[in-house]
């Protein structure tokens, strides 16, 4: 079955069908990804969690995961600590 | 120092946190080196993190403010969020809705970021108006603005281009108009 996404209608105010079918569709677009689970790569640096002295070395091994080919690690393993919040925004 | 007590609800956190990453950086590849950065920012930071508090919507304020910081910019250089969010997500739902489903995303990836981001955390993400707004560090009132005009601007898109402007998709359509044949 066809679902046609076309709805005509002057512009203003969404309609509560308008409101909805976006609403359904953005969260299918989400949950495609949410769906996925978690990937080795973030799995491996959290078990490192506990074991702090081998971060560097999850990182390294997590960012030489299959199909990806333009890691930099050097550029990850340089995150630093001291703006956790951030200075724009 | 990490403790066992915080890495489970990070671990939960990781799909989420992915997908909005994917919507602020239209890539996969980029999108999980910032969730990568993002959880060692909280690890190495956890202490500032108070117990009890939102674990996910702290994650989300950090991811945030290191893409706006770093991805930004380099977003802006390869400026293809429509053809680069396709790429990021080849697999489909089911065949009928597909053509939908690509639409609603090419208009997705269209919308200014702070209309996307704030309709992702609101309307996918599941946060209140409030955390979205303390994750963007802005107004609940903005928040509610961004996420109307992103409705508004998401249903203008595809009524108005939903018929003509989506190239393959329009050949899709009309297979599939057809009855499904071929």
């Amino acid at each position: 079955m066809h679902t046609d996404v076309q709805v005509r209608r002057p512009r203003g105010r969404l309609s509560l069908e308008d409101q909805r079918r976006i609403g359904d569709m953005l969260q299918r677009v989400y949950d495609e990804v949410v769906r996925q689970g978690v990937p080795d790569r973030f799995k491996d640096l959290l078990d490192q969690f506990d074991h702090p002295k081998n971060v560097g070395e999850a990182q390294a091994r997590s960012t030489q995961g299959p199909a990806k080919g333009h890691h930099e690690p050097d550029r990850l393993v340089g995150a630093k600590a001291s703006d956790n919040k951030g200075s724009r925004s | 120092m990490m403790r066992s007590s915080v890495r489970d609800p990070m671990l939960a956190a990781v799909p989420s946190l992915r997908a909005f990453a994917i919507s602020l950086c239209g890539n996969v590849d980029r999108a999980d080196d910032l969730v990568q950065e993002t959880l060692l920012r909280a690890m190495a930071n956890i202490d500032s993190f108070q117990p009890g508090t939102n674990m996910s919507a702290w994650l989300f304020t950090i991811l945030r403010n290191l893409f706006r910081s770093e991805y930004r910019k380099r977003r802006r250089e390869v400026e293809d969020t429509e053809g680069a969010y396709a790429e990021s997500l080849k697999s489909h739902p089911e065949q009928h809705s597909r053509v939908e489903f690509d639409e609603f995303r090419a208009a997705l990836a269209k919308l200014p970021p702070d209309q996307r981001e704030a309709l992702i955390l609101v309307g996918a993400s599941g946060f209140s108006y409030e955390e979205a707004a303390a994750i963007c560090c802005c107004a609940v009132g903005t928040i509610k603005s961004r996420v109307h005009r992103a409705r508004t601007r998401l249903s203008d898109l595809l009524s108005i281009e939903g018929t003509d402007d989506f190239g393959p998709d329009h050949a899709t359509r009309a297979i599939l108009s057809a009855g499904g044949r071929g």
